[in-house]
């Protein structure tokens, strides 16, 4: 009770100053001028104090060590929620969102594909700090550190289990989110994941209404859904999947041997705990093999199709780029019949020749007819592993948490009756 | 065990009702916020209907203080209502949020209170086999579904939008071109009513017409720029006997020769005294001195000045630029539709003046004797350098806008030596430098993104500049009557009131050109658009007074003579018209080939260089 008391009051006053700063702002509106006095323009503001981003790599390292002796060496799911407060509080509403892992992926990738591109050592740090420690004690960044994670984990009340087949089509979102945002950020068109950030706007008190909106669905399937974003969106979340899979150190239900007294059994919202599988519940041994084999290989088709398909729709995949649609808006105005649009008049303004925005957009529409084919192949490739991964079956004695999809929020811990 | 599977009892009826309670205000605060943010979204502060009722009553009657000040105070209401409201909508999502925190807590800390000991499912156990045929098979339907959906966007909307960027860029490189030759010329003397060309004649009109612009109540002020006095008259008497530089002396588009034809036919060889072949095709235009005719061409191996006899069109002699210090062994790669050669040549009288795009620069002398030559370095400029060269008594004026280190420089016409440097914060420009006297100074006017700027001619310090232009400029400037005229295609056309404060007295948007450069004349400004347009303005209203449509394109900037605009269109017909508030036609005459190079003109002749032919028409 003290203790909500407490985080009351601290919300009240983190509230309270970002208010009367804003009220301050309101105090004093914009005056007139009859002079003809053009008022200044807007300048951006100055780039974070570099401090900032050494500190934020500290924070995050103590976050992560922290949340991992809570979870591996005291088992305090408590431990895990102190956390993920704080994170929410200091990654997300004091630090706004950024710089953060999940939008990181972009950064390596713009850095990779343009070499003019210096990423910054905090996005790098952030994006290969949280690597290591899921390399090593699974998912743990996941469980409190990402305030994306934590912000719909707090929201969590009623959870329902979806259905299996489905939470593993929905699965395969994350991987096709992934594809696109590294052929964005490699193509220097945008950095999807930061732009689609369902949280950031909430947590910046900034957004456009239809984000907000979003953001707000998120949340209130957060109550019923155990974290959506991370389980069906997550591109980061897909790499940190597949890094915890070999994990050395991952965190066990049980501190001992499972007695199988299936107390855990449905302890986890996300579904993530390995159940028991018996000899008797797999699928006759050779259909099986047959079926892997054959899906495993259809892979190299799935992938030729998905590429094709990808190819063939890199025209509208590359109209996100802001210099092909400017292009294909300068190639298709009439100024007899239209209205030059803010973005046409701007070009205009800016000095720069035609000719070379159609060149620089024809590059760039190449540029994406290569990246369609890899991204098709690349999500023919993942559908087909997905397809061979289902018919294998592998014994299990124990229930053990699922390390790709377990996000070590601790949960299971309590409903083991085993000590050490 | 027993503590593991301690539950925390909390005060339930507490809980929710706080649930229930921060449940409600964040609702009711949801709701306001969104009526709020659709009422700010519906209403536009700058175009209300009352007020925009009470302007158009205010334009019937501009006297009505009352009225005036009315409108004032509505404004003002609008916009602090349109304030009130945005504040009100970031005040109610601060509210929102901490009524949603507080039922978040509450909720847990219900549900929390509300936890049962951990039992044991009672559920039959899963089918996996079930599971993941099931999995498989949803899988499948959703990747056919996007495979398809896919597909069919694709084959609704594909436009083959990389051949269209691919071909847009082609047209509009082809379109940029040549011409970037573009010069400019302010004769300071715009008053000036053309002097015959006789020399005698000359002299005389000078005395009695010439009308200097610094005693006029509009004259430029450059008072406070003072570096140096000219005791001189520029452009001389000699130069405007003569058509020494591109766009004639000084570079303002006026020609100060009479009795010029306008009518000819290169088909029927009507008017056509004479048509020599060009060795080396270029885009630059032909100079006069006396009965000498200048040129220059060059290709990737080859740079050469050519001199003709203007009275029978004989090739006098042929100079190459060769065997130049610090001359790179490979040329600079420049596009196609501005070559190595764009440059105009310009002469004093004594000696021809010649510059290349790999920034060889050669003076030969009337005979065709090299005196001098040096490189001045190979200038980073994507198309090809085309500033045309210009002469100031014994410097020679080199506009030397490039990537990096743009500079203008004034060398020895002697000897090459470098008189005076300054450099130049602007981009790439194509455009030429015009030379106008203002007083007892002598300005050189140069445009380049982002700026107009004016130099002292004899120190070269920078007497005035001010930002007004963007994007890769191709026109000169124009001046007359103390206003100096500057365009770019996608920026504007504005009118430049000169001096140490220089202001920008009009700017207009309607016709604006990339590469043909505009005239001024008396209180007239004539556009001319690359893709075919042509505009009168009032040169101190900045209205349009005519505006007229051709078919074939301009790359070459008119230029004035004999109170006739002669205007070269890219399939090379001149259309000749009256400098004058109304547009009227005195001829189209027809070259017969293509052609985007300015006219020149001497002793009542026209000469124009053709795609590969150099013309003289006259009676």
């Amino acid at each position: 009770m003290k203790k909500s008391l407490a985080f009351i009051s601290l919300l009240i006053f983190f509230v309270g100053m970002e208010f009367a700063a804003f009220s301050q702002q309101q105090r004093f509106p914009k005056p007139e001028f009859e002079s003809g006095y053009t008022q200044p323009v807007t300048s951006m503001p100055v780039p974070s104090n570099g401090m900032f981003a050494l500190l934020d790599v500290l924070v995050l390292i103590a976050a992560l060590s922290l949340i991992t002796w809570f979870i591996l060496k005291k088992r305090s799911r408590t431990g895990v929620i102190a956390v993920s407060i704080f994170s929410i509080l200091y990654f997300g509403f004091f630090r706004e969102g950024c710089v953060c892992s999940v939008g990181s992926v972009q950064n390596v990738v713009l850095a990779l594909f343009n070499p003019g591109y210096h990423i910054p050592l905090s996005a790098l740090a952030f994006f290969v700090i949280p690597l290591v420690y899921t390399l090593f004690f699974g998912r743990t960044f996941c469980a409190g550190v990402c305030p994306l994670g934590a912000v719909q984990d707090v929201f969590l009340m009623r959870p329902v289990t979806l259905k299996k087949w489905l939470q593993k089509a929905l699965g395969l979102i994350p991987y096709i989110y992934l594809g696109l945002s590294v052929l964005y950020a490699a193509t220097a068109t945008d950095f999807i994941i930061c732009r689609y950030d369902p949280f950031v706007g909430i947590f910046r008190f900034n957004a456009t209404f239809f984000m907000y909106a979003i953001g707000a669905a998120f949340l209130l399937i957060s109550i019923f859904i155990a974290r959506p974003y991370c389980r069906f969106f997550c591109p980061y979340g897909v790499i940190l999947n597949l890094v915890s899979r070999v994990s050395k150190n991952h965190l066990t239900i049980t501190p001992s041997n499972c007695i199988q007294c299936k107390l855990c059994e449905s302890s986890c919202p996300l579904d993530a705990i390995n159940k028991p599988v018996g000899v008797k519940q797999m699928e006759d041994k050779r259909s099986a093999t047959r079926r892997f084999i054959l899906l495993g290989l259809i892979i190299p088709a799935l992938m030729i199709v998905g590429g094709w398909t990808g190819a063939n729709f890199h025209e509208n995949l590359a109209k996100v780029n802001s210099k092909v649609r400017l292009a294909d808006e300068m190639l298709h105005f009439d100024s007899k019949t239209m209205e030059e649009s803010l973005e046409i008049v701007g070009f205009r303004t800016s000095g720069k020749p035609v000719k070379q925005l159609y060149q620089e957009a024809s590059e760039i529409v190449k540029q994406f007819y290569y990246g369609g084919w890899i991204l098709g192949a690349f999500i023919g490739l993942v559908i087909g592993l997905a397809l061979s991964g289902l018919s294998t079956y592998r014994y299990r004695e124990d229930y053990t948490p699922d390390k790709g999809g377990c996000v070590s929020c601790a949960r299971c811990l309590k409903y083991c009756p085993v000590e050490k | 065990m027993a503590n593991k599977f301690k539950i925390n009892r909390t005060n339930l009826s507490l809980w929710k009702g706080i649930a229930m309670v921060a449940g409600t205000f964040s609702f009711v605060i949801c709701m306001l916020v969104l009526v709020n943010y659709i009422q700010i979204n519906r209403i536009d502060p700058v175009n209300t209907e009352v007020i925009n009722s009470l302007v158009n009553r205010l334009n019937e009657n501009p006297n009505d203080v009352q009225l005036r000040e009315q409108i004032r105070e509505m404004d003002l209401l609008v916009r602090k209502a349109y304030f009130t409201n945005q504040w009100q909508v970031k005040a109610g999502g601060y509210l929102f949020l901490f009524g949603i925190i507080v039922t978040a807590i509450a909720l847990q800390l219900f549900y929390a209170g509300k936890q049962q000991l951990p039992q044991v499912s009672e559920e039959e156990e899963e089918n996996i086999i079930l599971f993941r045929e099931k999995a498989r098979k949803w899988i499948v339907i959703g990747g056919f579904g996007m495979v398809g959906i896919t597909l069919l966007f694709a084959f609704l909307t594909h436009k083959e939008l990389g051949n269209q960027f691919t071909e847009a860029a082609t047209i509009a490189k082809a379109k940029h071109a040549e011409t970037k030759q573009t010069n400019i010329t302010i004769v300071a003397k715009e008053e000036i009513t053309e002097p015959v060309v006789e020399e005698k004649v000359v002299e005389e009109a000078l005395k009695e017409e010439i009308v200097v612009p610094v005693a006029e109540e509009e004259k430029v002020v450059v008072e406070e720029a003072k570096t140096s006095s000219y005791k001189g008259t520029y452009p001389s008497k000699e130069m405007m006997a003569n058509f020494p530089s591109f766009r004639g002396p000084g570079g303002n588009a006026i020609a100060y020769q009479k009795n010029i034809p306008i009518e000819w036919d290169g088909a029927s060889g009507k008017n056509i005294l004479w048509k020599q072949p060009v060795p080396i095709h270029a885009y630059n235009s032909p100079v006069i001195w006396g009965n000498k005719l200048f040129l220059s061409g060059a290709s990737a191996a080859s740079r050469e000045v050519y001199c003709y006899d203007r009275n029978n069109g004989k090739l006098l002699w042929t100079a190459k630029a060769e065997q130049i210090a610090g001359s790179p062994a490979n040329p600079p790669e420049v596009t196609p539709d501005t070559g190595h050669s764009a440059s105009t040549v310009t002469t004093d009288g004594n000696l021809v003046f010649a510059i290349f795009s790999n920034g060889d620069l050669i003076a030969v002398d009337m005979s065709g004797k090299k005196q001098w030559a040096k490189n001045l370095g190979v200038p980073d400029n994507h198309y090809g350098h085309s500033s045309s060269l210009i002469v100031f008594e014994d410097k020679l004026i080199v506009q030397y806008d490039q990537k990096k280190n743009s500079k203008v420089m004034a060398l020895s016409t002697s000897s090459g030596e470098e008189v005076w440097s300054t450099a130049r914060k602007v981009k790439v420009s194509w455009a030429s430098p015009v030379i106008v006297q203002n007083g007892d100074q002598v300005e050189i006017l140069l445009a380049a993104d982002p700026c107009i700027a004016s130099y002292d001619a004899q120190t070269g310090k920078e007497l005035w500049k001010i930002d007004c232009i963007t994007g890769e400029v191709g026109p000169s400037v124009a001046y007359a009557n103390g206003i100096v005229f500057a365009l770019n295609e996608y920026a504007s056309l504005v009118a430049i009131k000169p001096g140490a404060k220089p202001e920008i007295l009009w700017e207009a948007y309607d016709y604006l050109s990339d590469v043909p450069s505009p005239i001024a004349y008396n209180d007239l400004l004539f556009v001319v658009t690359s893709y075919g347009a042509v505009a009168c303005y009032n040169a101190k209203a900045g209205e349009i007074l005519w505006e007229k449509e051709f078919d074939g394109g301009f790359y070459a900037s008119p230029i004035l003579a004999d109170g006739k605009i002669y205007l070269m269109d890219r399939k090379g017909v001149m259309h000749i018209f009256k400098a004058d508030k109304e547009y009227v036609e005195l001829a189209p005459s027809s070259l017969g080939e293509k052609s985007d190079a300015s006219p020149a003109f001497a002793d009542g002749r026209v000469y124009i260089r053709g795609d590969k032919n150099l013309y003289c028409i006259g009676k």
